[in-house]
Formats: C-alpha cells, sequence, structure tokens
C-alpha cells in the first residue's frame, strides 16, 4: 500500500469532484442526498469513500457515471472533472464514451446486477461492440480470454452459461471482466463484496488490486468497512448525512481521526489489529431525515460531544496538516475542546 | 425436458378427469330426470339414448358409461336434436370460434406488449396517461358492451361511407373476422397492457439495467437486448389464463356478432339444456384450457434460460 | 463568527440531545391510511363506493317507485322530466279525407300516439302501393322499414297507423307496385313527428287526473316523472338501477367475502396441520382451480336449477364461492407457512399461549392487508361474473332486476333507444373501475416494501 501521490502528466488530479450536490423528488417532499461533496483521485490510486448506508455514497459516485435517474433525481450544482474535462451532463470527454470506456463501475449484488437472460460471455463483450467495434465473435472470444484473467476456471464453458448458474463471487469476477475489457482510467467499485463471503472478498480485493497495478487504473472503493479500507485505501473520505466531514489520508483518517463520526465508525467496526481490540460499541439513532437537513450538524443528535452552536449552525470545514480536512465545530479557533486530547489518547 | 413435458401431460390428463367428473356429478344433480322433461324428444332418440347412457341404471354405473365413452373421445348424442352427434358439433362449430380466439389471442399480445412497453418508456407522460386511461376503461367496461359499442361503431361507419366497409354480423371472411376479435381481445389487452408496463417498469429500475448503462450501452440496445425480453417473461406467463379468458369471453362476442363459433352453441345448448352437448363441450373447453396452460409453460422453458435448464 | 461566545460551545444537555434523537413513528394501519389519503384516485373511488352503497340502501326511500310498475304511456323513453299528454276526444274511425289539399304523401291531420292518418296520390305508373314504417331515414341500403301496409289498386290511397305509436319521428314510405304486386323503385317518403295524446278516459283509468280535476280537450296533462326514463315494458330506470344495484352488489361484495372467509379457513387449517393432510388439501385446491370458471358458473346454474319465482341469487352466490375459494387459501397457507418459518409462533407457543389466540395474535395482523386486497379486487370479478351470467341468460332470473340482466334487455334495442343499455352498463362499469382503483390504491398503501421509498 505504496501512497504513491504524484501527478502523472499534467499536474492535475485524474478525476476531480467539487461541491456535488444531488436532490430527489420523492411524494414526501425532496430529499437532498447528497449535499456539497469534493475529493479528487488519482492514477492507481485508491480513495476510499466510507459511511452509513442512506448517507450518499451511491449517489455521488453514479452522478458522476451519469446514472442517477432523472426525473426524480436532479444535480443542483457542482462539477466533476476527468483530466480536467467536466463530465456531468455529458456522455463523452475527448471523444470517449465517460460510461464503459473512461469509467467502468461494478456493483454490490452481482446476482442481480447481470442479466439473468444473457449468457456472461455475451455480457462481458458487449462493451467491446458497442465502445470498440468488435465483430460479435471476436468480441466473445476476448471475453473469454478476460473471464480468465479474472482467475475464472473453465472459461470457455463459463462464456456460454447464465448468471443463475454462477455462485455470487464468480459472478462479481465476471462483472470485473465486463468492467476490465474497455481499459477504464477509473474503477468505480460500489460494495463490491457486501454481499460475499469473507473468503471471497479478501479474492476480489486481491483481484481488484492485481489488475490496478497492471492497468495503473484509479480506484474508487465504496465501503462501509473499515477493514477493507485499511487493506485498500490510499485516500478515504468520510461521509455522513450527504456531506463529506472527513477527508485524508488513509493514515491520518485512521490514526488521527478529526471527526467524532469517524471515531464513532472506528468504535462500531470490529478490528483484525488484536494490539487494539475494544468493546464495540454502535452508534445510537439514526442519520437525519434529509427531506429536512437539519440547520446545523446533522451528527449533533448522536454526537457525544454535542455543542450548543452544533445545533444551531452547519460546521465549516477545518484543514488540519496537509490535506487532512475535518467538517466539525470541535476545531473551531473558539471550542475549547481540541479533538486531540479527546479521541484516542493512546493515538499519538 | 421431455420428462418435463410427459409429467405435465399426466397432470393435464388427471386434472381433466377431475373436470369431467365435476361435469358428470353437477349434471346429474339437475333437478328432474333429464328424458321425462317436457321437452319434445322422439322415441328414436329416447331409445338411443337410454341404451347408449344406461340411464335406467346406477349412477355409478352411468358414471363408469360416461368414463368409458369420453377415453374413446366419444361425448355422445344431442339430446334435442336428433341424432347429431355432439363430437360433430364440435367438429363443425370449433375451429369457428379458434380461429377467433388465435386472432384475439394475436391482437392482446401484441397490442399489450406493444403499449405496455410504450407506457414505461413515456412513463408520466401524455402517452402514458391515455393508453392508462383506455386501459382502466378497458378493464372495467363489461365484454358485451364492448361488443355492442363495436357493432354500433360498425353500423356508424357503413352509414357514414354509404357502403359495407366492414359487415356488422355474420362469418366467412378476413372482414367479418376484424372487429369481433378485436373487441374480443380488448381486455384481455388492456390486462396485459397493465402487466407489461409494470414488469418493463420493474426492469428499467432494475440492477441490471444500471449495469448495462454503465457499460454505455446504447438506449435503443438497452431496450431491445436488456428490457424488452425480461420484461416479456411475466406476460407470457400469464398467456395460459389469458387464452381461458378470451375463449369464455367469446361466448359473448358470438352471440352479439352472429358468429356460428362454439361459444355460441353451448349458450343455446345451455338455455335449451341439452345436457350431453353441454357436458360434451365443457369437457372439451376444460381439456383444452388445462392443455393450452402447458403448452404455454412449456412455451416459456425455452424463453427462460433459468426454466429451460432446470427442467 | 465574531458573534460566537463561549456559551456557543457549552456541551449540549442531554434532554435537547433527546429531543433531536426522538422520531415520530405512525403504526402500520395509520401509515397506510395516510398513504391512501394521499392517492385521489383510491380516495375518489372510496368515496364513488360509499355513494352506491347509500345509494343502494337510501335510493329506495327517496325514490320509492316500484321497479315493477309499467307506465304504459312511456315505453322505452328517454331520461327527462314533466312530460305532458294533450287531452283529445276519443277514436274515431277515419277512410280518408277527401279533397285533401296538397299533393304527395301528407298527413291528414296532426299526427299523435292516437293514430298517424296518412293521404297519397298513386304514383306514376303505380298498380298499387305498399306503405312501410321506419325509425331512421331511407339508408344507402334502400331500407324503407316494416311494411304496414299493402294495397293491389289504386283504389285507396290513404292509410291510417295506429300500431305501437310513440312520441317521436318516424319515418313513413309509400313505394309504388308494378302489375305484378312487385316493388318498383318509385317511392315518396314523409317524416311525420308524433305528439303524445291521451283520452279523457284513459286518463282517469291511468290515475293521471281524477274525476274532480276540470280538464278539456287541448289541455296538456303531466305524465309519471322518469328521471333517467323507462325500459321496453315501461318500467321506471332509477327504481330498477337501485333494485339491480341490490342484488349486483349483494353478489359482487357477499360472494368475495364469503370465498374469502372459507379461503382463510381452509387455508389456515393446511397451514396448521402440514404435512400430509396439508399436502392433499392443496393438491385438491389445485383441481378446482383447473375448473374453467364461467363454462363451471353455468354448469352449477344449471344443477342448482331455479323454481319458479325464485331470483336465482343464491346459487351464484353458491357457484362463486364453491369456485373461487382456492386462490386465498393458497395465499393464507402461504402466509402461514412463512409466518411459521420466521420463528414468531414457536416463541409464542413457548410462553403457552393457545392456537386460536396465535391466530388472532400474528396471522390476522400480518396477513389482513394481502387479504384486504384480495376482497378489494375479487368485487369488481364478481360483479363482472354477474354481469355476464345475466347476459348470456343464465343469471337472476326475470323479473328480478340486476345490472346484467338490465344490460341484456337494454342491449336489443341499443340502437333505438340507448339509454336502456348506457345507464346499467355505466354503473357496472364505474363500480368496477372504482374498485380496482381502490385495490390499487390499498395494494400500493399496504405494500410493506414501498413503506420508506417514495
Ligand atoms: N431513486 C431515488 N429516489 C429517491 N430517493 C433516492 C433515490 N436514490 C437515492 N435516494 C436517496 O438518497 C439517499 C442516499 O442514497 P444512497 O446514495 O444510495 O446511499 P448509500 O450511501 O447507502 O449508497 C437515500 O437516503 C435515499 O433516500
Ligand atoms: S459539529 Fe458538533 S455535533 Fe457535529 S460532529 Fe462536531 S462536535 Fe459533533
Ligand atoms: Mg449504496
Amino acid at each position: 500500500m505504496t501512497a504513491g501521490k504524484e501527478n502523472v502528466d499534467s499536474g492535475i488530479p485524474l478525476l476531480t469532484v467539487e461541491n456535488l450536490q444531488v436532490e430527489f423528488d420523492t411524494y414526501g417532499g425532496t430529499v437532498q442526498a447528497v449535499r456539497g461533496v469534493s475529493f479528487s483521485v488519482d492514477q492507481r490510486q485508491t480513495l476510499a469513500i466510507v459511511g452509513e448506508s442512506g448517507c450518499g455514497k451511491s449517489v455521488t459516485v453514479q452522478s458522476i457515471m451519469g446514472l442517477i435517474p432523472t426525473p426524480p433525481g436532479r444535480i443542483t450544482a457542482g462539477s466533476a472533472r476527468l483530466r480536467g474535462h467536466e463530465t456531468l451532463g455529458r456522455s463523452t470527454v475527448g471523444g470517449k464514451q465517460i460510461r464503459g470506456a473512461e469509467i467502468g463501475m461494478i456493483f454490490q449484488d452481482p446476482m442481480t446486477s447481470l442479466n439473468p437472460t444473457m449468457t456472461i460471455g455475451d455480457q462481458i463483450a458487449e462493451p467491446l461492440q458497442v465502445h470498440r467495434g468488435y465483430s460479435a465473435s471476436d468480441a466473445f472470444t476476448e471475453a473469454i480470454r478476460l473471464i480468465e484473467l479474472c482467475k475464472i476456471p473453465e472459461a470457455a464453458k463459463r462464456a456460454r452459461q447464465y448468471p443463475f448458474e454462477f455462485s455470487g463471487g464468480m459472478l462479481q469476477r465476471a462483472m470485473i471482466a465486463m468492467v476490465l475489457s474497455c481499459k477504464p482510467s477509473v474503477l468505480i467499485a460500489d460494495e463490491p463484496t457486501t454481499a460475499l463471503d469473507v473468503t471471497i472478498q479478501a479474492q476480489i480485493l486481491d483481484l481488484m488490486q492485481e489488475l490496478q497495478k497492471e492497468t495503473g487504473m484509479a480506484i474508487i472503493l465504496i465501503t462501509h468497512d473499515l477493514g477493507v479500507v485499511a487493506r485498500m485505501a490510499d485516500e478515504v473520505a468520510v461521509m455522513y448525512a450527504g456531506k463529506v466531514v472527513e477527508y485524508g489520508s488513509a493514515d491520518d483518517v485512521f490514526y488521527h481521526s478529526a471527526h467524532p463520526y469517524t471515531v464513532g465508525l472506528k468504535e462500531a467496526m470490529p478490528m483484525n489489529d488484536p494490539a487494539r481490540q475494544h468493546v464495540l460499541k454502535p452508534i445510537d439513532g439514526s442519520p437525519p431525515d434529509l427531506f429536512a437537513p437539519p440547520a446545523g450538524c446533522g451528527y449533533c443528535p448522536r454526537c457525544p460531544y454535542a455543542m450548543q452552536i452544533c445545533s444551531e449552525r452547519q460546521p465549516q470545514g477545518h484543514n488540519l496538516h496537509g490535506h487532512h480536512f475535518a467538517s466539525c465545530w470541535l476545531h473551531h479557533a473558539k471550542s475549547g475542546r481540541k479533538p486531540e486530547t479527546i479521541f484516542f489518547k493512546d493515538a499519538r | 425436458m421431455w420428462l418435463y413435458i410427459l409429467k405435465r401431460a399426466l397432470q393435464g390428463i388427471i386434472t381433466v378427469w377431475f373436470i369431467a367428473t365435476a361435469t358428470f356429478f353437477a349434471m346429474h344433480n339437475v333437478p328432474g330426470d333429464p328424458l321425462t322433461n317436457d321437452r319434445a324428444m322422439t322415441e328414436t332418440t329416447r331409445a338411443n339414448l337410454e341404451s347408449k347412457y344406461g340411464l335406467d341404471q346406477p349412477i355409478t354405473t352411468q358414471y363408469l358409461i360416461f368414463l368409458r365413452n369420453l377415453s374413446r373421445g366419444d361425448f355422445g348424442i344431442s339430446f334435442v336434436q336428433e341424432n347429431r352427434e355432439v363430437n360433430d358439433i364440435i367438429r363443425e362449430h370449433f375451429p369457428v370460434s379458434a380461429i377467433l380466439g388465435v386472432l384475439a389471442v394475436v391482437f392482446a399480445a401484441i397490442g399489450g406488449v406493444l403499449f405496455g412497453a410504450l407506457t414505461a418508456l413515456y412513463r408520466n407522460r401524455l402517452p402514458d396517461y391515455l393508453i392508462m386511461f383506455l386501459v382502466i376503461l378497458g378493464i372495467s367496461v363489461p365484454s358485451f358492451v364492448v361488443a355492442a359499442l363495436g357493432q354500433l361503431s360498425l353500423v356508424s361507419l357503413n352509414t357514414l361511407m354509404g357502403f359495407t366497409v366492414l359487415p356488422v354480423a355474420g362469418w366467412g371472411t378476413v372482414m367479418h373476422m376484424l372487429v369481433p376479435a378485436l373487441v374480443l381481445g380488448l381486455s384481455t389487452m388492456a390486462y396485459l397492457t397493465r402487466l407489461m408496463r409494470s414488469s418493463m417498469l420493474e426492469v428499467t429500475s432494475s440492477d441490471y439495467v444500471r449495469t448495462a448503462k454503465s457499460k454505455g450501452v446504447p438506449p435503443t440496445r438497452i431496450f431491445t437486448r436488456h428490457q424488452l425480453r425480461n420484461a416479456i417473461l411475466p406476460v407470457v406467463t400469464v398467456l395460459g389464463p389469458a387464452i381461458a379468458a378470451i375463449t369464455t369471453g367469446g361466448f359473448v362476442v358470438e352471440l352479439v356478432f352472429a358468429i356460428p363459433g362454439l361459444g355460441r352453441y353451448f349458450v343455446e345448448a345451455v338455455q335449451q339444456l341439452d345436457y350431453t352437448v353441454i357436458m360434451g363441450t365443457t369437457v372439451f373447453y376444460g381439456a383444452f384450457l388445462v392443455f393450452m396452460v402447458i403448452l404455454v409453460d412449456v412455451v416459456y422453458g425455452f424463453i427462460d434460460p433459468r426454466v429451460r435448464l432446470d427442467l | 463568527m465574531n458573534d460566537l461566545t463561549a456559551s456557543s460551545f457549552a456541551p449540549l444537555s442531554d434532554q435537547q440531545h433527546g429531543e433531536a434523537i426522538a422520531r415520530p413513528s405512525l403504526s402500520y394501519w395509520q401509515d397506510a391510511w395516510n398513504r391512501l389519503r394521499a392517492n385521489k384516485r383510491a380516495l375518489v373511488s372510496l368515496y364513488i363506493i360509499i355513494g352506491l352503497m347509500l345509494f343502494t340502501v337510501f335510493g329506495p326511500v327517496v325514490w320509492p317507485i316500484d321497479p315493477a310498475i309499467q307506465d304504459i304511456d312511456q315505453i322505452s323513453q328517454p331520461p327527462g322530466t314533466d312530460r305532458t299528454a294533450i287531452l283529445v276526444s276519443d277514436y274515431e274511425p277515419w277512410f280518408g279525407t277527401p279533397g285533401l289539399p296538397g299533393t304527395g304523401l301528407r298527413l291528414a291531420e296532426r299526427a299523435t300516439s292516437q293514430a298517424v292518418r296518412l293521404q297519397w296520390d298513386a304514383l306514376d305508373g303505380a298498380n298499387g302501393h305498399r306503405l312501410y314504417r321506419n325509425l331512421f331515414p331511407i339508408g344507402p341500403e334502400l331500407s324503407y322499414g316494416i311494411p304496414m301496409a299493402e294495397f293491389l289498386n289504386n283504389d285507396t290511397l290513404y292509410f291510417e297507423d295506429r300500431l305501437d305509436l310513440q312520441p317521436g319521428r318516424f319515418y313513413y314510405v309509400v313505394v309504388a307496385l308494378d302489375e305484378r304486386g312487385l316493388t318498383t323503385d318509385r317511392y315518396q317518403f314523409i317524416s311525420v313527428d308524433i305528439d303524445r295524446v291521451t283520452t279523457l278516459a284513459e286518463a282517469l283509468e291511468r290515475g293521471l287526473i281524477d274525476e274532480s280535476d276540470s280538464v278539456q280537450i287541448g289541455d296538456a296533462i303531466a305524465l309519471a316523472l322518469h328521471p333517467l326514463g323507462t325500459d321496453y315494458l315501461g318500467r321506471d330506470l332509477l327504481a330498477r338501477l337501485m333494485a339491480g344495484a341490490r342484488v349486483s352488489l349483494f353478489i359482487g361484495i357477499g360472494a368475495p367475502f364469503l370465498f374469502v372467509l372459507f379461503g382463510v379457513v381452509y387455508g389456515s387449517a393446511a397451514g396448521f396441520m402440514g404435512g400430509r393432510v396439508d399436502q392433499l388439501m392443496m393438491r385438491f385446491a389445485d383441481f378446482v382451480v383447473a375448473l374453467p370458471f364461467l363454462l363451471f358458473m353455468i354448469l352449477f346454474k344449471i344443477a342448482f336449477g331455479i323454481g319458479p319465482g325464485e331470483s336465482g341469487v343464491f346459487p351464484m352466490l353458491v357457484a362463486l364461492v364453491v369456485l373461487l375459494w382456492p386462490s386465498t387459501a393458497r395465499l393464507v397457507r402461504g402466509q402461514i407457512l412463512q409466518i411459521r418459518e420466521q420463528g414468531y409462533i414457536r416463541a409464542s407457543q413457548l410462553l403457552g399461549a393457545g392456537t386460536p389466540y396465535l391466530i388472532m395474535r400474528h396471522m390476522i395482523p400480518n396477513t389482513l392487508g394481502v387479504i384486504l386486497v384480495t376482497v378489494t379486487f375479487a368485487i369488481p370479478s364478481a360483479i363482472f361474473t354477474e354481469a355476464f351470467l345475466s347476459f348470456i341468460g343464465m343469471g337472476v332470473a326475470p323479473p328480478t332486476p340486476s345490472w346484467g340482466s338490465m344490460s341484456n334487455e337494454g342491449i336489443k334495442t341499443m340502437l333505438t333507444t340507448p339509454h336502456e343499455l348506457f345507464f346499467p352498463a355505466l354503473f357496472i362499469s364505474v363500480t368496477v373501475l372504482a374498485f380496482n382503483l381502490l385495490g390499487d390504491g390499498l395494494r400500493d398503501a399496504l405494500d410493506a416494501r414501498m413503506r420508506n421509498v417514495e
């Protein structure tokens, strides 16, 4: 896990997202699912986005891909730039299709994410036909090669089978093969291992890392498993109620956590590190109703450090050291308590 | 696969036996003796019937005779029309009903899939509202009213044009078939449209369509390669019951449009209490429907790989 | 930022904290009801259904007309108010009016529902004439109408029509006949507007006036009021629709309730007993499902037979219940097996609860929603079935009215008096529509999967 933060060609990051805001119109009112999210990711880098379910992780990455169903969805502000070119509201950058060719995506539930009435091979071959103009049979041959590459045995036979004949892990490999067929520069994986057994999880993550090394693609990995984050991520963005509340290198976010929510997440997660055995402490309560976002900090009702101001005003972002960032009133100059003194006193 | 078909066919035969038994005992529950009715019946018919059905014997014997005749495909002789075999009646009138029914099913299936897909594509826009309004009407208006309206509009059309564009009633040419088949298929079409719409919407918001979008597959190809086939599957599964609905709906349409089909004949037989014809046609229709359902299931197996490989 | 003081950074009190965490939570049924109320179509349907019930139950109180009474002054009359008849003197025979002014086919005097007196001049080269009457003008097919009279010479050039005259427009055609008595293509036609009249004796007999009234020839006499018109026997359509609503809704609502009830009992019995018994019971249900529904409805109707004076409502109810219970039974059994597997029951069994209690406590709330939706969707199909059977003459026996049998009668005169078909068909359609939309609304409202979406 070498955090190689080198801007290879032009000095600008491969993919930058700035102040993204997304709303959904529903019968109950307008849901502000994503409320100003920013992050960036570079070649050969892995960015992990963590947070409870419903906090807007999927909506964020689907916006970049233009997969938000419109209506009811709406991107109200922000930008996403790939090598400096805007992608929001566009289907191509620099003559290349964004979806499938530039950015590939794999999803949480491989069982439902593949077409049940089409063979695996055909589904893997499809991007090649669409983006590269392969003939059906050439694409199928290539699909078999990709299936082999993703370590599925008996590739030629498997290519002619249907999704229901595959196990969950095999399906996720097939998904990866499908996404890799056009060699995208960014791979978005939305909880790729949540639905899988632990042993299979590790295999899939290994495969992704291996393929990243070969192709140099950037990976945006969505998960709520901090174990997965620790294993894979160079950078981490912690999301809560549609906002990024803490952002920084994996080391910073893990060992110098600067937001009460991140701390809460860590306490709620079992860790494999025996040195840090601790009692699991789930976070009480549930995230705020995004129909009517709270005036103050969204975490306030659940936050053990909440102050008067927290319920009244949105916290500002604070740059700590380097690009480590946290959005919490505790970091305000006038706050009497410094986070370092209350979170994990053992950390430094 | 073959084993599956064989199994289904065997089940079908048992079902038909059950239908025949239910028919037999229902008809034997009819008040009064069919032969001592006040109905005019000639001596020859009476003699024929008594010997053939053992009407003077206990009911179990009669039942066995009924089953034996049935297994030979012999439905007996009409009580009302002298010496006319029920088999002849079916042979003569069923093809008419079948043509009408097939045409209606084709209308209903094509229309249902087409309109259903259309409403889903234009969800919550004018075409959707328009078609769904018509669908709700189609589901809520009784078949005989639709038939009457169909006939009324034919009369108006012919009066308006000053010559017979399409015949108002009767049978014989394709021209006679069009409007009755349309009328017959209409409520089923409405039902299938509704089904296709919800199935399309479900497929449209499915994970695999999202996957296809994320692969950059263009919308038309997503529609043809990913949505259509999956959305049609639920429609195919209800085709069996749909055929049943259309078959019995045919009674009304045949009556209103004066079409010499088996349905109209059945209704007439019922009104005249022509026992053998009623029993014969009921069992025949029952068997027909049972095997249509089996046929649809087998066809479904060929379309859906999950079932196909399971069989 | 300068307004921030040290107190801004004081820790939040426990109470403030608690308020922020608590969220209102609604019960399942409250939630469903709110959802249903938000669905305008379902709500309007619910109002329509309540209106129909009121119409059925209280309609006869407001409009206490006997649906079987025939008003022979007003047969097949379209909807309308305050119709009158002109009082005329008693009928006297007529044999043409010599020297009647005018030419061609013409009226000798005003056309009334008592008599239409026509006179004409011999057509060119005619050896006789035939007179037709029609409700329509001569169409492209040269359909003259019903032949009323034939004269095989030119001596008689008048005709008096007294047959079944109704107020409205009639068309008369006189056609020249050749020497063999065959029609030629020479004809004349006239359209005649008929006024409704009555004689003193008739008016007294039908109770339109009584002895004490002082009326004169030429006075207008008010006829009985029929807001929705009358049928082909002169019966009041509104009163018949109300009576028909009783039959149609009784079958439409009664049958689903009964078969659902039976299905629930059968299904829960099978689900609870399990094993062999369950297998056997469900196999039997499968067979019943396989019976072709409408054919067996007809068969059962025949088997029950309808005696003289019976309406045939009860046999239809029984037949519907006998044929339709299996789907509910399957559903309930499925639910029960599912609930059993989820272990609710075992937990309560450990606490020593009896079976009936178990059903009350767990099955009913879990299954009620689905059953409610089933009943709602079963009602329109039962109403349709009643209408269908009555239409092919296998339903409710006349004179008991039902919407289906009324439509059946109305369809015969659809071309001339469409209101006789229109109103019963409208009631069927609106009722079915309302129950269908309410069913849709209920299903959406009760569907637990949808609770947190939308
Ligand atoms: N199609 C949609 N319609 C309405 N609301 C939606 C839709 N998709 C997502 N949302 C809302 O956006 C919020 C964030 O969802 P999502 O990004 O899927 O969360 P997660 O972080 O678990 O991936 C959810 O709370 C949900 O209410
Ligand atoms: S802003 Fe206040 S409530 Fe929000 S996380 Fe920081 S301390 Fe907690
Ligand atoms: Mg998600």
